[in-house]
């Protein structure tokens, strides 16, 4: 099948578009988060918030949504403690990964029969992304983006110093909880493309290969929204076409790219290296 | 917890008035019931020893740590609020963040681009490393780019956090002609320090903590002979008094 074909396929469409979409938004973040050594984030979250799909599935209520309001929670969970307290933001965010993740078990026990629909929140599924599931996304993007381009300087400032941001009059606890819930909401809403076990890969990977190849914060935005995008892309389409689970074909393809850029990266520190030797001789 | 007062105060000769003021670190306490004035255009000193709470006295005034008790009050000259200016210590940036030295001044002090070149010469920051990442800078580099942005802010205070640390003998000099320059300009500056030299020469004002008390005579203050040679208009001790005060000098040992 060709590629234009694969295009006019709506579940592809849908599936292409909230893919992106996610990887602008979790790309973005993720630039933000890195540094703050908060990757973990990601796991805690998302595993956390399956507590919020095992109420919708019991309810029998569209299940992402509880699982939004419960990620809200932990990210303003995160923003309120502080680092410097007793209950550091990495003991935090594994009580949610152990809390969420035990009680959505023992809930989702409560359901009799078969649950298919559980595994696609675990790992992802393309066909599982519907209309409702897009507009969910899109809404969120737009307000996302929106306060993203409001909180641009806080958050770059916050992220290299807290006291230097409060001094220049930054008001650090809302760019700290715009980051925190904006984060989470937009873990859970990769979590039907992805499932909860993968979708922390386009919050962490595309950071970690444009901090390889980026030499500004410019090039380093615009390398992590380009490899994260084309990879969720080529991902998407490599799982239609070979038939294998979205989630893992998407998460593969940027650790793929990511072993690519650390060579590329490795060969061209140690040309560096001989060039300055050669001019020393 | 005490929230910080400013208010329009032209006559005030004292930029900052901080009364009874306590500060606290993880429940320990820090400094206790302290009492000091920061006096308008002038360059104060704040000495010494390690671990006596000078700097955690500068972000108490800087409102990044809370005050428990006391009152503090800023007399600003304008309606306008004031603007202070922080250059801290040994800041490390983190090293998963790219940013080249151009950006920092973009975003930091929303320096306009035709105007960086002269903003890092200001503080002597050298202008071969303006594309450089900001990870990749020493700690004197790092300090003189933090107070080129903060020079550029203009700000009606700056506190400097040992400002000649890290920085080589040139650079020194460099530093310190920029200090009395923009004090000449209307700049009240305040110096955390443990440059005895500095002080003697420099000061006109000095403010001394004390965190053992043990000095009750005066006869074991190392500082006491060099400060009160110089001409220094005035020397302040951060309470809590220990009851055996010697007016005028200072109480701080093992420097």
């Amino acid at each position: 099948m060709e590629l234009l074909e694969i295009l006019t396929i709506p579940f592809m469409q849908r599936a292409i578009i909230s893919g992106i979409l996610l990887a602008i938004l979790l790309g973005i973040f993720g630039i933000f988060i890195i540094p703050r050594k908060m990757g973990f984030i990601a796991d805690g979250v998302a595993h956390g918030s399956l507590l919020g799909v095992a109420v919708g599935l019991f309810l029998g209520v569209y299940p992402i949504i509880f699982a939004m309001i419960l990620a809200a929670v932990y990210g303003a969970l995160l923003a309120k403690v502080s680092n410097n307290s007793r209950l550091t933001h990495d003991g935090l965010i594994g009580l949610f990964l152990t809390g969420g993740m035990s009680a959505a078990i023992i809930l989702l026990s409560f359901i009799p029969g078969y649950k298919p629909e559980l595994f696609s929140y675990l790992f992802g599924n393309i066909l599982a992304v519907g209309w409702s599931d897009l507009y969910v996304l899109i809404a969120a993007f737009s307000i996302t983006l929106i306060v993203l381009i409001k909180q641009w300087r806080p958050l770059i400032m916050t992220t290299i110093h807290n006291d230097l941001s409060k001094i220049i009059r930054i008001h650090v606890t809302t760019s700290r909880y715009f980051l925190f819930v904006g984060t989470s909401i937009a873990l859970v809403a990769g979590v039907k493309l992805l499932g909860v076990i993968l979708v922390s890969a386009l919050l962490i990977v595309p950071v970690l290969i444009a901090n390889q190849l980026g030499s500004s914060f410019k090039s380093t935005v615009i390398i992590s929204q380009l490899v994260g995008t084309l990879s969720t892309f080529g991902g998407i389409i490599i799982s239609y076409v070979v038939d294998i689970p979205t989630g893992p074909t998407v998460a593969l393809t940027l650790v793929i790219v990511f072993s690519l850029s650390s060579g590329y990266s490795l060969i061209r520190s140690n040309l560096i290296k001989k060039r300055t030797s050669h001019k020393h001789y | 917890m005490v929230s910080i007062v400013e208010h329009y105060d032209s006559k005030n000769t004292d930029i900052i008035e901080c009364n009874d003021c306590s500060i606290c670190l993880q429940s320990k306490p820090i400094l206790e019931n302290s009492s000091l004035t920061i006096p308008r255009n002038a360059l104060t000193f704040i000495v010494g020893e390690n671990g006596s709470g000078k700097t955690t006295l500068i972000k108490g005034i800087l409102g990044l740590i809370p005050i428990e008790n006391g009152t503090m009050t800023i007399n600003s000259l304008s309606k306008s609020k004031l603007v202070m200016g922080y250059v801290p210590q040994n800041l490390e940036f983190p090293k998963q963040f790219q940013m080249t030295v151009q950006e920092y001044f973009k975003y930091s002090a929303q320096v306009p681009t035709h105007l960086i070149e002269g903003v890092a010469r200001k503080a002597n920051f050298p202008e071969t490393h303006l594309k450089a990442p900001i990870t990749e800078l020493s700690g004197g580099q790092i300090q003189k780019l933090l107070l080129a942005a903060e020079l550029f802010r203009k700000p009606d205070i700056l506190f400097l956090d040992e400002p000649l640390a890290n920085v080589d003998h040139q650079g020194e000099k460099h530093i310190l002609d920029v200090i009395l320059g923009i004090k000449t300009e209307g700049v009240t500056i305040v110096i955390i320090t443990h440059d005895w030299q500095m002080v003697s020469a420099y000061a006109d004002h000095v403010i001394c903590l004390n965190k053992n008390f043990i000095c009750n005579t005066g006869l074991n203050c190392i500082c006491k002979n060099s400060l009160s040679k110089v001409n220094i208009k005035n020397i302040q001790k951060v309470t809590p008094d220990p009851g055996f005060s010697h007016e005028g000098y200072c109480y701080i040992e093992n420097i």
